[in-house]
């Protein structure tokens, strides 16, 4: 064993990087306890330059400096440089970074402190730090799904274990089910996901809970006892023979969740025609049965006998899993909150969402774009009689890149935008379309071919975000600076779709406290390495998929999905699955710190 | 002709303001949520992006600075917090550093020390002035009364004294200004660009720099048209108090009381409401901060104010102790308005906020001139 050498350690948080979570006296204490650790400095006690870095090792003869903190891999070069400048090793520089191993997750003086002490003993906390393994039950939880929990499902389905898919809504394949197309291949998405959808239905292995709920989760890694809610469907799911004759009858109405709201669907309805499972369930909110005691139109329509129990309570099950897949997905901004651009006040404006609906050839204008209009109840409707648009305009980064909103990039908004685009010339070769963007992000594989294909295709993209959407007669005004070309660009056009951005689900905020993995201020559920686990959470057998992790396209998604799958596939061939990052103790850590220095290298 | 960008010029412009401006992306939401942004005179962003390049001389030949009124709209909306709405109002500020030859206006704006040194260096003057030099010429602190019962004004401030030393005051003030718009158009019009303007556009659009010089149409076509009126009524009663007390000061400081509803009276009645008004709104704005416009004071914006409400304050006391016969009272409050209002128009005038009185109406004069300059 070598000597040890004299070690200063710089505590390197600068305030408003990220949030400071650390208590520094108790790690300063702590650090000072080992003999090689000569001083430590916090981050307010000394000016970060060269000069004062210089002067520090050389009062102190260190040989060695550690810089522990928040992301101190930006400062590292500063501190190599003034080593070398100093006559010692550069390469003599360590980061004890808190980021790493379990993301600010665990406010947890303990762990902070494990790592200090794997590197001043120079011992990987990957080895000290290992938690211990238990044994997995081979049945998995995937929690929604949408096309990353499907294809986590499909692949773990495929290695014969045991799937439980949970499934909020009425039908499954998510967010990908409601898009006309993906970009940039331009694959009808229904046509590539309806497969995977009946696939998951057929599958003996996976156990398809639609409209059912996540109630609570007990146990410890690899044996986690999960309590699912069923929501009452109302419709007896083994007899339905999904005739439809029940909705025919149904005298109410509510606006399609599946159609983004621009089609109204019966109280007793199937998502979309090709729904999985493909049967009927009753929406207790608008059914007039469940209001007010009277109707059950339905019931009497139904040729199947007691198919349908309008009495229907919900029910609780229980399942024992050993890893759970978390694919819970997005939600898209809700453009009313920037009141600029007139969303709900004006029926033209439409969100991504319905625009997708609208180009869809199941949506409420068989694929044919047409102007809202209102109906003779005053309720906002796209049909078929309504005149087409003759201009268009796409706004970029509505409620993204945006610090009055989310300052975050939701990464798929510039190319689904380029695809509309595209689509519209395809439907309506006649029409005007201007694009409104600020920096174009098609940073995928075929992407930037893609934009330079639409570039081609006789679209206005103009550089400079508008500012405002105003009435001006039956159309819409709307007023943008073009950068480029150092103008104000007035223009009136007939549609405007607001390109909303990614936020994470509703319900993000009561998983995270169920599961207890955390989520960040965004909302995003944090992985457990930024960049080397990125399915992975600081639990032991829960794992991320999808957009649940931060703003993905379809091929992100479905390779993670994939990629959790194959982690829940790796505990099950291995018979155990490793326990929460939080259940090593710092005890553990030194001990295992003391057996592995001692080995001679 | 080479282009020089000059980076540093960021650092210089934080003294005259605070704003993140740097994190600017050029989205031109503040340019298009801008009302008086228009074709070929495009800000906040084009200014943003002369800034952030460091663009020193095509910054220094801009008049859109004095286009903008401050109504925040563009901060507000602004998607990266980057301020564009403050940066204008601290461009506005270089701009009158960068028009004065002197090199007074920037100590003024950058040195605490030196506006607030001054301002008391030129205090302590009239005072002095008042206590040793005046009483040598002969004047003395009587404290005869008119028979109405008011205090004998002129005899302790002799007209011809006082208006002597009003013109001088007026000639210095006056001859700055016009110099520095003088320069002003010198880097706007003269200096910029490959294009000349013809005398008879000079001629003919002469008229806009009167009309905004009394209306200020642009500051009406803000989205926010609260502070259009409050602005007017300080602007007009600072105006008649200004011309008042320079030129027809002998009409207005009388010995004999008049009746209330002279003209010289109510005149001096409304120059003093306009200026409380417009005071009280920009004082409360200003501790209030709800407002974008008022939410990043600068030490001139303070300064000026307070020098503006202690003139007024007063100039309104004077009056009541003259009416009522207080003779001592009198003369303190008229060497105390004296002192505060002297250096207020020294430094205000030619070097600091209040200069934006000439500048903002020749720059719409300016700015149509440009309109119809022609190649050279």
């Amino acid at each position: 064993m070598n000597k040890p050498e004299a070690t200063g350690i710089f505590f390197y948080n600068p305030a408003g990087l990220l949030p400071d979570p650390v208590n520094y006296d108790e790690l300063l204490l702590y650090s000072l306890g080992f003999p090689e650790v000569v001083k430590t400095w916090t981050y307010h006690e000394f000016i970060w330059n060269e000069k004062s870095i210089f002067k520090k090792i050389n009062e102190n003869k260190l040989e060695r400096i550690i810089i522990a903190g928040l992301l101190p891999g930006t400062v590292k070069a500063l501190f190599s440089k003034t080593m070398a400048l100093a006559g010692k090793d550069p390469e003599k520089v360590y980061l004890a970074s808190f980021n790493d191993y379990f993301t600010g997750s665990s406010i947890d003086a303990d762990r902070y402190k494990a790592v200090l002490a794997c590197i001043i003993k120079g011992v990987p906390y990957e080895f000290a730090g290992i938690p211990d393994d238990l044994p997995v039950n081979p049945a998995t939880l995937v929690i929604g799904a949408g096309i990353a929990g499907i294809q986590a499902a499909l692949e773990i389905a495929y290695s014969n274990n045991l799937v439980y898919l949970v499934e909020k809504s009425g039908t499954i394949g998510g967010k990908m089910a409601t898009f006309d197309k993906t970009f940039p291949t331009l694959d009808c998405a229904a046509c590539i996901l309806t497969p995977k959808m009946v696939e998951v239905n057929q599958h003996p292995h996976i156990r398809l809970m639609s409209y059912s709920e996540v109630r609570e989760i007990s146990g410890l890694p690899g044996n986690y006892t999960v309590k699912v809610l069923k929501k009452a469907r109302k419709v007896n799911i083994q007899t339905c023979i999904g005739c439809g004759t029940c909705a025919e009858k149904c005298p109410a109405q509510a606006p399609s969740e599946f159609d983004a709201g621009t089609t109204l669907r019966k109280a007793i309805y199937i998502p979309f025609p090709q729904a999985v499972p493909n049967k009927y369930l009753v929406d207790a909110e608008s059914c007039i049965y469940l209001k007010n005691g009277k109707c059950k139109a339905c019931m009497k329509a139904c040729p199947v006998p007691d198919c349908i129990n309008l009495d229907e309570q919900d029910s609780e099950v229980s399942i024992e899993v050993g890893n759970i897949v978390v694919a819970t997905g997005f939600k898209p901004f809700d453009a009313s909150r920037m009141s600029q651009f007139g969303y709900g006040r004006f029926p033209n404006v439409l969100t991504s969402l319905e625009f997708e609906r609208l180009l869809n050839a199941s949506g409420p204008t068989g694929g044919n774009i047409h102007l809202r209009s209102q109906d003779k109840k005053g309720n906002r409707i796209f049909n078929q009689a309504s005149e087409k648009p003759e201009k268009i305009a796409i706004i970029h980064c509505v409620g993204s890149r945006d610090k009055n909103y989310n300052k975050y990039c939701s990464r798929v908004c510039c190319m689904y935008s380029l695809k509309f685009s595209h689509l519209i010339v395809e439907k309506l070769p006649d029409a005007e379309i201007f694009e409104y963007f600020i920096d174009m992000r098609s940073f995928g594989k075929g992407y930037e071919e893609f934009y330079e294909r639409i570039k081609e295709e006789d679209v206005a993209i103009i550089r400079g975000k508008t500012a405002k959407v105003e009435e001006a007669g039956n159309k819409l005004f709307i007023r943008g600076e073009d950068i480029l070309k150092g103008e104000i660009l007035e223009n009136v056009v007939d549609m405007v779709v607001l390109s909303v951005g990614l936020e994470a689900g509703e319900d993000a905020r009561s998983i995270s406290r169920l599961l207890k993995i955390p989520i960040n201020e965004d909302g995003w559920f944090e992985e457990a390495h930024y960049n080397l686990d990125p399915t992975g959470t600081c639990r032991g057998g829960i794992f991320l998929a999808g957009t649940c992790q931060g703003p993905k396209d379809i091929p992100d998604s479905v390779a993670q999905g994939s990629a959790a799958a194959a982690r829940v596939i790796q505990s099950i061939l291995k018979g155990r699955v490793r326990n929460d990052v939080a259940s090593v103790s710092l005890l553990q850590v030194e001990e295992k710190i003391k057996e592995l220095s001692s080995v001679p290298i | 002709m080479s282009v020089r960008v000059q980076p540093e010029l960021r650092n210089q412009l934080i003294q005259f303001g605070i704003g993140d401006w740097n994190a600017c992306y050029h989205c031109g939401t503040c340019t298009a949520m801008c009302p008086l942004s228009e074709e070929g005179f495009l800000f906040p962003r084009k200014k943003i992006r002369l800034m952030q390049m460091g663009l020193k001389d095509e910054l220094e030949a801009s008049v859109e600075p004095w286009l903008c009124y401050y109504c925040g709209d563009c901060s507000t909306s602004c998607p990266r917090d980057a301020n564009p709405g403050e940066l204008m109002m601290s461009l506005r500020r270089y701009l009158t550093s960068i028009y004065d030859w002197t090199g007074l206006s920037k100590k003024f704006y950058t040195s605490e020390i030196w506006e607030l040194g001054f301002i008391l260096v030129f205090a302590a003057l009239v005072v002095l002035s008042f206590l040793v030099i005046l009483p040598s010429f002969g004047i003395n602190f009587t404290r005869d009364l008119t028979p109405e019962g008011g205090v004998k004004i002129n005899s302790f401030a002799p007209i011809h004294i006082v208006e002597t030393f009003d013109w001088i005051m007026a000639a210095i003030v006056a001859s700055l200004l016009i110099s520095n718009i003088l320069r002003m158009y010198y880097k706007i019009i003269w200096k910029y660009g490959n294009t000349k303007v013809s005398l008879w556009v000079h001629i003919r659009e002469f008229w806009l720099l009167i009309f905004n010089f009394v209306v200020q149409p642009k500051f009406n076509k803000c989205t926010d048209k609260r502070y259009w009126l409050s602005h007017w009524f300080l602007m007009s009663g600072y105006t008649i108090m200004f011309i008042v007390i320079v030129v027809y000061l002998p009409w207005f400081q009388t010995e004999k009381i008049l009746p209330a509803w002279n003209p010289q009276r109510s005149l001096g009645y409304y120059a003093t409401f306009g200026l409380l008004f417009g005071l009280f709104v920009a004082i409360i704005g200003r501790f209030q901060k709800k407002d974008i416009k008022f939410q990043f004071s600068h030490i001139s914006d303070w300064l000026f104010l307070a020098m503006l409400t202690l003139t007024a304050t007063t100039g309104i006391l004077i009056h009541i102790f003259r009416i009522n016969g207080m003779a001592v009272a009198t003369y303190v409050s008229y060497i105390a308005h004296m002192a505060v209002l002297v250096p207020m128009i020294l430094i205000e005038v030619p070097f600091s906020k209040w200069s934006h009185l000439a500048y903002r109406p020749f720059a719409v004069y300016f700015q149509q001139l440009k309109k119809y300059a022609v190649p050279r």
